[in-house]
């Protein structure tokens, strides 16, 4: 095999050094592995609360707004440049909810990336059991299709979700309202809705999400009951749900729907901006804590290959003498900084996946989190030995250079 | 001009640090290819200095400098290192061989760089080196469990792997016993006369000088005699 002499000359200086050489490589390991850590702890909890978030929220919601009047009338009619004003504007009366829902819906599933459709009618309502009462949401749904979206089954904690379909007045609580108004299955509660509407419903099943608030007013009806709660007649829908093929398009999706519906449209970004804040926030924690950590394996790097120049000073001055160029030279003390890169990445990489398999298998245990949720995706190894490199290459190069402008004639003169 | 190994024209250089002082003042030297110079002098009469800017290692000078009958004045340090990579070899007071490797690597490093044989090529012309200073046992020690002697001999096999027509030495001698001292005389002597190669040398010692082809003599940064003997 023919080595080139560079390389040669480098490994004989790595390995001539071995202590220096593992400590080197242990700071970049360190960076790598933590790299690979972080990245993903933090992907893995932010798919987990990417996933937990579309237990509740649809992909993109459909509703129809309360509009205030605006100038387009007036605009339409006088149509020269003078200027309008209208003090005090009013919302403009108009019929509440989606007009012909099920002909928006036929055409929503028109759309190809459309995979699930469902109409809902929120009622905001008390609930009452002897004389507490407790406000909250009725979601008049479609209980089987709301099962299929978000999986309402897996937070059930008794009863059977599809009694809302037999039972004709059954209601789903929360595990919240059960508690405080202290019901049970089976049990009767009093529904009043905004409207004054009451109704004594049976509790046919009680669930728990991992989110207190939602557990303490949320309830599902069956949508036909919902309607009859707000006193409105069978094609009244205040909102549509609409989960697509990939949730990463909502935005764009949902623009388009809009435009064709001609109703307000909301995706679950939109939805879910803290969610999305935290995310951002996570990742500049992560990415400075990472910066630090490979800032300081390049110090390390930077600091030995420094060392060694200058213990080397007079060998590197015979080098330049027998006819090394400076490139040369550059080449030497530069490859030692890329081989204890590779070194440490590679030792890194597995350390990282080691530390990252291990931290999955700590158990949580809270809410519906078993244990800590961890990712195993392959870009970030790659990206971890790449950045892994760079340092080394970045800490080498000074050094390096310097090396290359040793004065030979000052050193061997003396 | 064929039989030119090196020439000088008005070579002139300063130090500025701590005072401007004039180190050689307008030095014309011309040597033959085959010769053996040795260039004497006292301490500080320059010609170290003069050797280093002969070596083409020192670029900090006024004049001209042509070796082998090419001007080297102005040209690039990746140049230079190249030119020196493969017609000159050195030999220092000091070894100044590299401890990490083994004296046989060392006598290598040139060649490798030079890259004009193969490994296995090299590894032979570097054995046949240190077979001819009389050091092919120690080729595989590193360099640094050697005696002084010995690491000299390694040195000047490393200075001759690429077979340079130029071989420049700064007080080779200056840390050997008479013993050795005379097996490197002897050995420069067979490289000029039977191979066909031109020693520079600068030396304190009379009695290798007195041996040398022909003794250049210097003081106060100037030849006071170019003393063609033969």
């Amino acid at each position: 095999m023919k080595v080139n002499v560079n390389t040669e000359i480098a490994l004989t200086y790595l390995a001539a050094r071995k202590k220096q050489t593992a400590v080197a490589a242990m700071g970049v390991m360190f960076g790598v592995s933590m790299f690979i850590f972080m990245q993903s702890l933090m992907k893995g909890t932010n798919d987990y609360f990417e996933k937990q978030s579309f237990n509740t929220t649809p992909h993109i919601r459909l509703y129809s707004e309360n509009k205030v009047a605006d100038l387009h009338m007036l605009n339409t009619f006088f149509k020269d440049s003078s200027v309008k004003i209208m003090p005090n504007p009013k919302q403009l009366e108009q019929r509440q909810g989606i007009i012909d829902p099920y002909g928006v819906i036929n055409l929503i599933k028109k759309n190809p990336q459309v995979t699930n459709i469902t109409p809902q009618v929120s009622a905001n309502v008390f609930y009452t059991s002897g004389s507490v009462q407790l406000n909250g949401t009725a979601d008049g749904v479609n209980i089987t299709q709301e099962d299929q979206m978000f999986d309402v089954q897996s937070n059930m904690v008794c009863g059977d979700l599809h009694d809302l379909d037999r039972v004709n007045n059954g209601i789903l609580i929360g595990k919240g309202i059960a508690d405080k108004l202290s019901l049970h299955l089976g049990d009767n509660i009093t529904v009043v809705s905004s409207v004054g509407v009451t109704q004594i419903m049976r509790i046919v099943g009680i669930f728990a999400t991992t989110i207190k608030q939602t557990d303490e007013t949320k309830s599902y009806v069956n949508i036909i009951q919902a309607q009859n709660l707000m006193a409105k007649d069978r094609s009244y829908v205040t909102d549509l749900k609409v989960n697509i093929k990939d949730y990463n398009n909502a935005p764009q999706v949902a623009l388009d729907l809009g435009a064709l519906t001609g109703y307000k449209t909301e995706d679950w970004v939109q939805a879910n901006q803290n969610l999305k804040a935290a995310f951002k926030i996570r990742a500049v924690i992560l990415n400075s804590v990472i910066g630090v950590i490979l800032l300081v394996a390049g110090f390390g790097i930077y600091n030995i290959l420094n060392m060694t120049i200058y213990e080397k000073i007079k060998e590197i001055a015979i080098l330049k003498a027998t006819g090394f160029s400076g490139k040369s030279v550059t080449s030497v003390f530069l490859q030692q900084a890329i081989y204890i890169g590779i070194i440490g990445g590679l030792i890194g990489l597995g350390v990282g996946y080691t530390l990252t398999y291990f931290v999955s298998r700590i158990y949580i245990g809270a809410g519906n989190l078993r244990y800590l949720p961890m990712s195993f995706y392959v870009p970030h190894y790659v990206e971890a030995i790449g950045f892994g490199i760079l340092t080394t290459l970045a800490a080498g190069y000074f050094p390096a250079h310097k090396a290359s402008k040793v004065d030979p004639v000052s050193i061997i003169r003396g | 001009m064929e039989n030119i190994a090196l020439k000088t024209s008005n070579l002139t250089k300063f130090f500025h640090d701590p005072v401007d002082l004039q180190v050689l003042k307008g030095i014309e030297l011309e040597v033959k290819k085959r010769e053996f110079v040795s260039i004497i002098g006292k301490s500080g009469c320059g010609k170290s200095t003069l050797l280093y800017i002969l070596s083409t290692m020192d670029t900090d000078y006024e004049g001209e400098l042509f070796i082998n009958g090419v001007k080297t004045t102005g040209r690039s340090q990746n140049e230079l290192a190249k030119l020196r990579n493969e017609s000159i070899g050195f030999v220092f007071q000091f070894h100044y061989l590299l401890p990490d490797f083994t004296c046989l690597k060392n006598v290598m490093i040139p060649a490798l760089r030079l890259g004009k044989l193969s490994y296995k090529e090299v590894e032979e012309r570097a054995y046949e080196k240190l077979k001819m200073f009389g050091v092919e046992e120690q080729a595989n020690k590193q360099a640094n469990k050697l005696s002084g002697g010995q690491q000299q001999r390694v040195a000047i096999a490393r200075a001759l792997i690429n077979e340079p027509t130029i071989i420049m030495c700064d007080e080779p001698t200056g840390n050997l016993d008479s013993k050795n001292t005379g097996i490197v005389f002897d050995l420069f002597q067979k490289l000029t006369h039977e191979f066909g190669q031109t020693i520079i040398t600068v030396t304190h010692d009379e009695d290798f000088a007195r041996r040398s082809d022909r003794i250049i003599e210097m003081a106060d940064g100037a030849i006071v005699s170019h003393g063609h003997k033969s």
